[in-house]
């Protein structure tokens, strides 16, 4: 079969195709990403996320700089999830982050509050997690200095 | 592969270079949902205002993600298209598994479509929302044809299958002559539309007219 490549057929083509959608349906009704996300459900999840994130970091003796750079994704975007629970993380920060971790990309999307979850189990152990994983030991002489210098600071400004 | 093409620029009409290539990779999911999705959302907002939002099919909700794992699959063969640094199109084929099912081929082993989509900046319903004029043409035409080469490649003689969204009807029916069979209860009740080889040939030698 002879395939025509010639400007003929582009422009014809073009007019005929014009501007139209060519979706198919082979992956209709996939997961809805983002907008399709519940508000109610992203804060509590996106906090797991924060907290996993953290965890994992320090468990590996990483400063922020240092997984941003082993993940190779953006520090700013280390700081923003991990410091911020409203901080929507670029798809590829989390793809990275899944694979570095060797989480599936498809539970961190959710916990990232990038998918919506409709696993009820799911939303109550990224709960749990959260709840589990929130620091109640003393404070280290370090972060004791630092909160009471940062303390002082904004009493005296 | 990586093979050097010509499309049009929508507004001057000029001929782009382009390049189709195969060795899609999960980089090439992550940019389009990075860099399409943006632009889909901010055009179905302003639909919203005139009640037009459901213009946009559903489908814009891909899953790249599942398509990562398909990346290793010898059944699966995706496509890329490139132009202006941009990625302007990608279309996933399943090489096994799908059937005819025109009477006059029933039963017999063609190519299946089961993902393609466009840059939504080619995509002339988006762009007249964001008050902007498509870019480039013809995108699906060239994914369509280089599907109609793998299915030649396959020994399918250019057979292909796919089910169109209605959103699309008008483009597989009109702009590529492929053939309406039915609607189609295991998949939504979409349009099923086939290429026969006789119809795959007169689309890729520009006999659709």
């Amino acid at each position: 079969m002879k395939v025509n490549n010639d400007r003929e057929w582009l422009k014809r083509q073009a007019a005929l195709e014009d501007g139209d959608f060519v979706s198919v349906g082979g992956f209709v009704e996939s997961m809805g990403v983002e907008e399709l996300a519940g508000a109610q459900n992203v804060i509590p999840l996106r906090s797991a996320f924060a907290r996993l994130i953290q965890l994992a970091r320090r468990e590996r003796n990483l400063s922020c700089e240092q997984f941003a750079a082993r993940v190779d994704v953006d520090l700013a975007e280390v700081l923003g999830i991990e410091a911020d629970e409203h901080y929507r993380p670029a798809l590829r920060t989390v793809h990275q982050i899944a694979n570095f971790l060797g989480i599936p990309d498809k539970k961190l999307l959710g916990l990232s509050g990038l998918l919506k979850v409709k696993d009820a189990q799911f939303q109550k152990a990224a709960l749990q997690f959260a709840a589990r994983a929130e620091p109640v030991e003393k404070l280290s002489q370090e972060e004791h200095s630092a909160l009471e210098e940062y303390v002082k600071f904004l009493c005296e400004r | 592969m990586t093979e050097r093409i010509e499309i049009t620029d929508f507004v001057t009409g000029e001929a782009v270079e382009a390049e189709l290539f195969d060795d899609v990779a999960v980089e090439h999911f992550l940019e389009a949902q990075e860099e399409w999705r943006p632009v889909v959302v901010e055009a179905r907002w302003k639909l919203s205002a005139t009640g037009e939002q459901h213009l946009i099919p559903r489908h814009a909700h891909w899953d790249w993600t599942n398509k990562e794992e398909d990346l290793k699959l010898l059944a699966f063969t995706f496509y890329g298209l490139r132009c202006g640094g941009k990625l302007q199109g990608l279309m996933k084929l399943q090489t096994v598994g799908h059937r005819c099912r025109l009477p006059e081929q029933i039963g017999k082993p063609l190519v299946y479509v089961d993902y393609i989509e466009t840059a939504p900046w080619n995509i002339k319903l988006l762009m007249r929302a964001l008050g902007r004029e498509p870019q480039y043409a013809p995108i699906g035409s060239v994914l369509i044809r280089a599907a109609v080469r793998k299915s030649i490649e396959e020994g399918l003689k250019g057979r292909l299958g796919l089910h169109s969204l209605p959103t699309s009807e008008q483009f597989y029916l009109h702009a590529c002559g492929m053939e309406s069979v039915d609607k189609d209860p295991a998949k939504q009740n979409l349009l099923w539309c086939e290429f026969t080889p006789e119809g795959a040939e007169r689309f890729t030698t520009g006999g659709t007219l």
